[in-house]
């Protein structure tokens, strides 16, 4: 006969054994309290995605919806389509995104890298958090003043792209610098050591450990400005035809699409604010999803 | 290792560049409707810009499609957004030169008409009164078809003298109809709004000195309840009984509204294109030369038969010269268009149409529209 020992088992038997049963009820009521603030979360969640999709999905189901825009129709003709505001809103955050990655990523560099704790860094944090706060509409007026009533240009996506990038650098800054400083420091100090020079350090070692961190930052950075609707309504004029020149003329977007058909009383006008809505959100879970791909893509191989 | 992932994020962005370029249309609308226009439409120059910019009164929107749809029609592939956020807005744009022409319920003022100058570079800008939409005074009355007012009676309702449908007032003027004892439910725009300014004008001059509280864009009636817009006044008059509004046409027709008939001291005048036409007609013109600014206290206080008085004309505010030539062309073609071909579906959308004699000065003003500077 042989004895088994349970190697798990603890040596001695623990102190505390039967909790009391004023415990467990506290316990148990902390539970449902909790369970209950988690519900009352979701329900306006699932409220706003149950009205999207109910009043939505009639228009993006249709194939015109996707490849068509709304020129020439009018305000209670049913037909059309959303394509010239999809383009508008693509436009006008990839233009943004392109002006804004590029400065965000190469302050957070200077922060994490040169910066340290000189002035002029603590400065820069100062600034970006100050910045972090600044709402939408003050971006907005601000370029509005500079860009149009200052240098005189007419309203364009540009100058739309433009009010963005100051809502959009922060939040990049903000993430590469969290990204950039995870970066473990053994890595930097093994490659100074092979005698590499600093600014190929960065570029070769530092960033690339850090991109899959900094890729999801300017994507989700996008993807919150894509949905920016003070930008819009100030800087560009509605247009309801397609208009693939950022920087000229009027261009629709789809916020802006929503609240110039808010106005429209007839059937057409919500089925197309409805049909706006769920294609941005749409869009934006889109941007989420890559995002989260992307970071898969590019995390740092661990083998 | 690392040349596949960047290879990865590469093929994204090209699939998502070509995702982009795949072609979108705009969609290929017919212009339904009366086609007997095409008859006496114009020759347009299509060789202006592609792209015209407007902005102004929400009043004239669904003109502005109407419009929009028949210059289409006759110019392939020009375009033209018309933003529709009020008239100060469109002004103010006008002015500041960033929309080709602003849309207005009222005509340049005169320390407007200065800055509207300097945008012209220094040629004075015209007012164009290309929209007339009647203003129907709609009630929801039930058993009661024809209502018949006159601007005394009117105002009266609309300031709270007047409290009951059966009024001696009202039954004087609509002797057979059995009027209920129900008190009036007057419901009046909560925003600010031209028709409200222009119903209280016509009260001002119409009632015989009954309506004293003045005109403005607020409703100073003091009496009833508010409601946001052309569309809520008409639904709130439309779901309440023994409820009366003013509200532009093609609201009172599309929620089913009684409309009132005018009485101007010679007869009730029922709301139809014929009695507007008349009254447009008979209008003053207050402006010099080529600039059509409106006097419409004459339309509002006048007393010949088979004229409707209760109108709303709105403006398109045009540079006289100052335009480069392609904004020149695409505007002349644009507004030639809209007065000629684009009156055809007019009345669907809850318009009056133009009558001959004024279109013919509206298509000399547009045709003197010119490039250049002085």
């Amino acid at each position: 006969m042989t004895t088994t020992i349970d190697l798990d088992a603890p040596a001695r038997e623990p102190t505390f054994v039967g909790v009391s049963a004023g415990r467990r009820m506290k316990n148990a009521g902390a539970t449902a309290l909790v369970g209950l603030a988690f519900l009352i979360a979701l329900v306006p969640l699932i409220w706003v995605v149950y009205s999207v999709l109910a009043n939505g999905a009639g228009a993006v189901l249709n194939s015109q919806w996707w490849s068509q825009s709304l020129n020439g129709l009018l305000a209670r003709q049913q037909g059309g389509g959303a394509y010239h505001a999809i383009i508008g809103t693509l436009f006008q955050g990839l233009v943004c995104a392109a002006i804004a990655t590029p400065i965000g990523i190469m302050v957070a560099v200077y922060l994490v890298e040169y910066g340290g704790r000189s002035r002029l860094a603590r400065a820069t944090t100062f600034m970006v958090d100050i910045l972090t706060g600044v709402p939408s509409i003050v971006a907005a007026l601000f370029i509005y003043a500079v860009w149009i009533s200052i240098f005189g240009l007419g309203r364009s996506a540009l100058a739309v792209s433009l009010a963005l990038v100051l809502l959009m650098v922060p939040v990049v800054v903000r993430s590469s610098e969290e990204m950039l400083r995870i970066v473990p420091d053994d890595l930097r100090e093994a490659s100074y050591a092979l005698g590499v020079p600093k600014w190929k350090t960065i570029v070769k070692v530092v960033i690339p450990t850090a991109l899959s961190g900094m890729l999801t930052g300017v994507v989700l950075a996008l993807a919150r400005v894509m949905g920016e609707t003070a930008p819009v309504l100030i800087l560009v004029a509605y247009a309801p035809y397609i208009n693939f020149n950022i920087f000229e003329g009027n261009m629709a977007s789809l916020p802006l699409l929503m609240t110039v058909e808010r106005n429209n009383p007839t059937d057409a006008g919500s089925y197309r604010v409805w049909g706006a809505a769920i294609t941005l959100i749409l869009i934006i879970t889109l941007f989420q999803l890559l995002a989260a791909f992307l970071s898969k893509v590019t995390a740092p191989k661990t083998k | 290792m690392k040349l596949q992932r960047h290879g990865v994020v590469l093929a994204i962005a090209a699939a998502g560049a070509l995702l982009l370029s795949a072609c979108g249309s705009d969609p290929s609308t017919t212009v339904g409707g009366n086609s007997s226009a095409a008859a006496n439409s114009p020759a347009v120059d299509c060789s202006g810009k592609k792209s015209l910019n407007a902005e102004g009164s929400s009043a004239q929107k669904n003109a502005m499609d109407v419009f929009t749809q028949a210059y289409q029609a006759k110019c392939q592939d020009a375009n033209i957004a018309y933003n529709p956020t009020g008239s100060g807005a469109g002004i103010k744009q006008f002015t500041a030169g960033l929309v080709d022409f602003g849309g207005s319920d009222s005509a340049l003022k005169e320390s407007e008409a200065e800055a509207a100058a300097a945008r012209c570079q220094g040629n004075p800008a015209w007012n164009l009164p290309l929209v007339f939409g009647p203003v129907a005074i709609a009630y929801n009355l039930d058993g009661v078809d024809t209502l018949t007012l006159d601007g005394e009676t009117a105002a009266k309702i609309f300031n709270g003298t007047i409290k009951t449908w059966n009024d001696p007032a009202i039954a004087a003027l609509n002797s057979g109809v059995n009027l209920p004892s129900t008190p009036i439910n007057v419901v009046f725009r909560s925003d600010e709004s031209g028709t409200t300014d222009n119903f209280q004008k016509y009260l001002e001059a119409a009632s015989k000195g009954a309506w004293t509280q003045g005109d403005g864009k607020k409703f100073n009636g003091g009496v009833g309840s508010g409601a946001e817009k052309s569309a809520g006044v008409a639904q709130a008059v439309a779901g309440a009984p023994g409820s009366i509004t003013y509200v532009e046409l093609a609201y009172a027709q599309d929620n089913k509204l009684g409309m009132a008939q005018i009485d101007n001291g010679a007869g009730a005048v029922a709301l139809n294109d014929e009695t507007v036409g008349k009254a447009i007609e008979a209008a003053k013109i207050k402006g010099t030369g080529n600039d059509l600014a409106l006097d419409l206290k004459s339309v509002y206080g006048t007393t010949a038969a088979g004229e409707y008085p209760l109108i709303l004309a709105t403006y398109e505010v045009v540079c006289s010269k100052g335009y480069d030539v392609d904004t020149a062309k695409a505007v002349k073609a644009f507004l030639t268009v809209a007065a000629t071909d684009g009156q055809a579906n007019l009345s669907e959308a809850g318009y009056a149409k133009l009558p001959a004699a004024f279109q013919q000065k509206l298509l000399t003003s547009i045709q003197a529209i010119g490039s250049g500077g002085q």
